[in-house]
């Protein structure tokens, strides 16, 4: 019999019941979606990392290795294996524009592929070819297609044997001013060491990637000491591949730990204000049952299993929307298949879900055990007696000349928001909260493309980019540099303490590359020292004018740089002026050319290696983009039901404590309509409130969120005005139409039953 | 003239296949400016009657005029202006707004009745000037229908409409309250029905209606109406 009265409490009350499950859902749907994201992202990349040997160290020198060097290495302690290797950027002669990662692993257990279709790899294969599957249905190639590859006029006849993927190239990038994979026009191709040595003529690595789990300072000590060399390592954290898959995750952790706790949180405080409520009401049923000889502890099971049912059934939708969250983001053809090429995609659901979802049952099943519980104090003549709200005592403000010249609506709703003060601070909670999230997510967007426009648009002033060749004489530089009115720069890995940064030297003449620093203005570069990135800037607590020391791998050189002024950059490097370069005698070669001529007006020449087109760049930032929109949306669509839902739950609730005094109003002759602006115009002093409360709170979330991601973008928060508007215009749009459909049951308002009993 | 017409009027409650005749081909007229009782028992239909008269429910059937206006087929609009404009209500239990203070209960109505009377002085005629700015819960049952009644008078009505006004008091609160009604009524010329199933405030009427089962089974002028202090409480 007790079960039926659940049954029917649930139909009963059904648009709270409903509200909190979607409140409840939608909290846990958030959190185990952006959770089960970055684990799903962790388990995989490291499956697929592991499957394709992905390298724990590279060890580099442009001179390439020999067969004992790599001896040298493998024999080494603590080193499981190691193999040579190579990666270049070879053009596509079938695809003009088109280049592929040639890579040339000498141990296949090393820095490998997995084939997804077509032949197994043979390392003896003269002429095969196992190109990237996304590359080659992107441009239509197929297996057993010939494809003649170059690489400094030295052209590679294959055939294509098989389709791959391969955790070197995860992220597949030209580098690192690239942020998303274009397969349009790059890919990646591995070839077998026999074919490379059989049409280069010799043996040339100029890399040997090894696994060792070594830590990096150790690692680099015992290669060093092997070789004989200062030679550039570079850990798995310094690879594209690597650190913008953790990136990723790091990102998701984060996105997974605010903005889910900011629905759980409020979804437990509507829960709370609700199940009492509810229970308020149900007082003198409970007081029935109690009269009629049930025991407390019946009672309070009975309520509480109300309280888990919502719970229950909450955290298993949430579950269901959580798997959908973050299977939008999380497949193959989704948000995150443009950006990583791995071969599963499965969903994981981190550990600790298992424990928080059964302590949030418990949690809201307590809630419902507390509400009842109060209610079940003193004997059952006293639960049998309704519950009374607190008596309406005069504010502060009534004290007020102003107070009295308000109208009769604006004090009357000004009363009923102190005497329900939880019910307010609810329906405020729920406004700050959708406020705080879509300015947050309109935030991060225009501070994403505020960035982008500004480093692309404004930074980056060339059309092309004439990568050169490593048999480039300086004559050449100086020809081609004349030749096309170019800026050009070199680049030199260095050391500082045992992390590897780019110390990138620049010869700006024509202002085709600029460097914005940490307020939007461009910093002119200048022989007096060296410009810090804020990344390098903060983890050396640098200041400016402070020096640092500097080495360059492959030298047993170090050089003092000084700090005059700190600059954003995609990358974590350090800029000095040719003049300053030379000043400090550091040695390099320059390896770039920037020039407004477009890419199909230069010519080839010896020593030109690449020519990129920066539009190609600021195309695949588009991909970016549009996956960015898609979470934002996401987030702002998430926000407007957590909005709608929380005050639509108020709403009734508040409808329901207030209609006997909206019966009284209508029998004294008020219309519905006034009844209904009397409502409204609460709601809208709420959402104002909460409206003007929420912007500063939003965009401490968004500087939250942007200094969580510190590691991984130097960004200056931006906010667009349309972003205010948006987010205010969407908070009381979402007040106003839950205020109408609330009020709309104005008309239904029985009088007569309504008046009939004592309050 | 007639104030009050009900012409074959019935009201029929269904639950489900259950029909409930609370009022069953009733016909009354009331003249303007007298003291009526509707007196019945328990589920008698004189509350849907009272109801009827004051706008807040329609008759299933039948037409019902209030100065010749046929106030059954209003919309709910036109209901509501005929609520705030011709008639007050008293109920048993008070419903007064218990978050606006006495003098915000009364003057509420100044927003939607044209010919409202000053709030102030209606409090002070009912007697609880001293209590302006107290809140309903602040006052005794009997000083809170007391301002009910003030807040009816307010809006200036034609008629009073008074359901059971001393049910949820003391016989003593009762008689004051009911003495208030009276001397109330006389003063501003209103016309005043009150529903009971009390015999004795029967005694006080210019006009007895009784109900039964929804139809009426008398209606009778009383040629001398008891004064309030000769009757027995």
């Amino acid at each position: 019999m007790m079960f039926k009265k659940l049954i029917r409490t649930m139909g009963l009350y059904k648009a709270q019941f409903i509200s909190m499950i979607i409140m409840i859902s939608l909290g846990i749907g958030m959190f185990v979606g952006f959770n089960m994201e970055w684990k799903s992202i962790e388990i995989n990349t490291e499956k697929f990392f592991s499957d394709t040997g992905f390298a724990d160290y590279r060890i580099i020198n442009q001179n390439g290795y020999s067969a004992e060097s790599l001896n040298k290495i493998k024999n080494l302690k603590n080193v499981t294996d190691a193999g040579r290797y190579i990666s270049v950027n070879a053009e596509v002669k079938e695809k003009s524009g088109d280049s592929l990662a040639l890579t040339v692993t000498e141990n296949k257990k090393i820095s490998s592929f997995l084939v997804t279709s077509g032949e197994k790899y043979n390392e003896k294969s003269e002429n095969g070819i196992w190109i990237s599957d996304k590359y080659a249905n992107a441009n239509n190639i197929k297996i057993g297609d010939a494809l003649t590859l170059n690489y400094k006029n030295t052209e590679f006849k294959c055939i294509v044997k098989g389709l791959a993927k391969s955790g070197e190239h995860l992220i597949c990038v030209r580098d690192e001013s690239q942020l998303m994979p274009d397969y349009n026009t790059y890919g990646f191709a591995y070839i077998s060491p026999a074919f490379y040595k059989k049409t280069i003529g010799f043996e040339y690595y100029p890399q040997i990637n090894v696994i060792s789990d070594l830590s990096k300072k150790d690692f680099t000590k015992e290669a060093q000491k092997a070789l004989n060399n200062t030679d550039l390592v570079l850990s798995k954290n310094e690879t594209v591949s690597y650190s913008q898959a953790n990136g990723e995750a790091t990102e998701g952790k984060t996105m997974g730990t605010i903005l889910p706790t900011l629905f759980l949180l409020i979804a437990v405080l509507t829960m709370a204000t609700t199940m009492h409520r509810l229970v308020a009401k149900e007082k003198t049923q409970i007081g029935t049952l109690k009269a009629l000889g049930f025991k407390n502890r019946r009672i309070l099971v009975h309520y509480s299993s109300y309280a888990f049912s919502i719970g229950l059934l909450g955290t298993a939708f949430g579950i269901a929307l959580g798997y959908g969250v973050a299977y939008l983001i999380m497949n193959p053809n989704g948000m995150m298949g443009t950006y990583l090429d791995m071969p599963e995609w499965k969903l994981y659901m981190p550990w600790f879900c298992f424990i928080i979802l059964p302590v949030i049952i418990a949690a809201l099943t307590l809630i419902g055990f507390l509400s009842v519980k109060t209610m079940l104090k003193g004997t059952a003549a006293d639960a049998l007696r309704p519950y009374t709200p607190k008596k309406m005592k005069p504010m502060l403000i009534e004290k007020t000349k102003f107070f009295h010249k308000l109208s009769f609506g604006t004090r009357w709703n000004l009363r009923d928001i102190m005497r329900h003060k939880s019910r307010t601070a609810m329906s405020l909670i729920g406004i700050l909260g959708c406020t705080v999230i879509m300015l947050g997510s309109l935030g991060m967007r225009d501070t994403m493309n505020a960035f982008l426009d500004m480093y692309y648009n404004q930074a980056l002033k060339y059309e092309s980019r004439i990568y050169l060749s490593e048999e480039a004489t300086n004559e050449d530089i100086e020809n081609l540099t004349k030749k096309y009115n170019g800026d050009w720069s070199g680049s030199v890995s260095c050391q500082i303490e045992d992390k590897t940064y780019s110390l990138d030297i620049y010869n700006v003449k024509h202002n085709l590359v600029l460097f914005p620093d940490n307020s939007t203005n461009m910093t002119k570069l200048t022989d007096n020292g060296a410009y810090v990135c804020n990344r390098i800037f903060n983890d050396y607590n640098l200041k400016i004018g402070d020096t640092f020391k500097i080495s360059p791998y492959g030298t047993n050189k170090t050089y003092t740089l000084k700090v005059a002024e700190v600059i954003r950059s995609v990358s974590e490097n350090i800029v000095i002026t040719k003049g300053y370069a030379d000043s400090i005698k550091v040695d390099y070669t320059p390896d770039s050319i920037y020039t407004t001529v477009k890419k199909d007006n230069i010519k080839s020449d010896n020593a030109i290696k690449n020519i990129q087109s920066k539009q190609k760049i600021i195309d695949s930032f588009k991909t970016f983009t549009d996956l960015m929109d898609t979470m934002i949306y996401l987030l702002v669509f998430g926000a407007i039901i957590l909005g709608v839902v929380v005050l639509y739950n108020l709403g009734v609730i508040s409808y329901t404590e207030r209609y006997r005094e909206m019966a009284t109003l209508k029998v004294v002759g008020f219309r519905d309509k006034k009844i209904a602006n009397l409502l409204t115009g609460q709601n809208m002093w709420v959402t104002l409130i909460g409206v003007i409360l929420g912007i500063p709170l939003g965009c401490l979330l968004l500087q939250y969120l942007l200094t969580s991601l510190a590691g991984e973008y130097e960004m200056k928060l931006v906010l667009n005005a349309h972003s205010f508007i948006i987010t205010a215009l969407l908070t009381f749009g979402v007040s106003l139409l839950v205020s109408l459909m609330v009020s709309r049951k104005n008309k239904k308002i029985d009088m007569v039953e309504a008046l009939k009993f004592a309050e | 003239m007639n104030l009050v017409e009900f012409k074959n009027v019935s009201r029929i409650y269904k639950t489900g296949d259950h029909e409930l005749k609370a009022l069953d081909n009733v016909n009354l007229t009331l003249k303007k400016g007298k003291f009526v009782v509707i007196l019945g028992p328990s589920g008698a239909g004189k509350s849907t009657l009272l109801n009827m008269l004051g706008g807040l429910d329609s008759p299933t059937s039948g037409k019902i005029f209030i100065n010749q206006k046929d106030i059954s087929t209003l919309s709910n609009n036109e209901l509501a202006d005929y609520r705030a404009k011709t008639v007050g209500f008293v109920f048993q239990f008070y419903n007064l707004i218990p978050t606006l203070t006495v003098h915000e209960n009364v003057s509420l109505v100044k927003d939607i009745a044209p010919y409202a009377l000053s709030a102030t002085k209606m409090i002070e005629e009912v007697g609880l000037i001293d209590h302006l700015k107290n809140f309903p819960a602040e006052l005794s049952g009997g000083e809170q229908q007391r301002v009910s009644i003030a807040r009816a008078l307010a809006k200036n009505p034609e008629i009073l409409l008074c359901d059971e006004p001393t049910g949820a008091l003391d016989s003593k609160t009762g008689v004051l309250v009911l003495k208030l009604l009276l001397k109330m009524a006389k003063s501003y010329n209103k016309t005043i029905v009150i529903v009971t199933h009390n015999q004795n405030i029967a005694k006080m009427a210019d006009v007895v209606v009784k109900v039964k089962n929804g139809k009426i089974i008398s209606n009778e002028d009383q040629q001398n109406p008891a004064l309030v202090d000769d009757i027995d409480w």
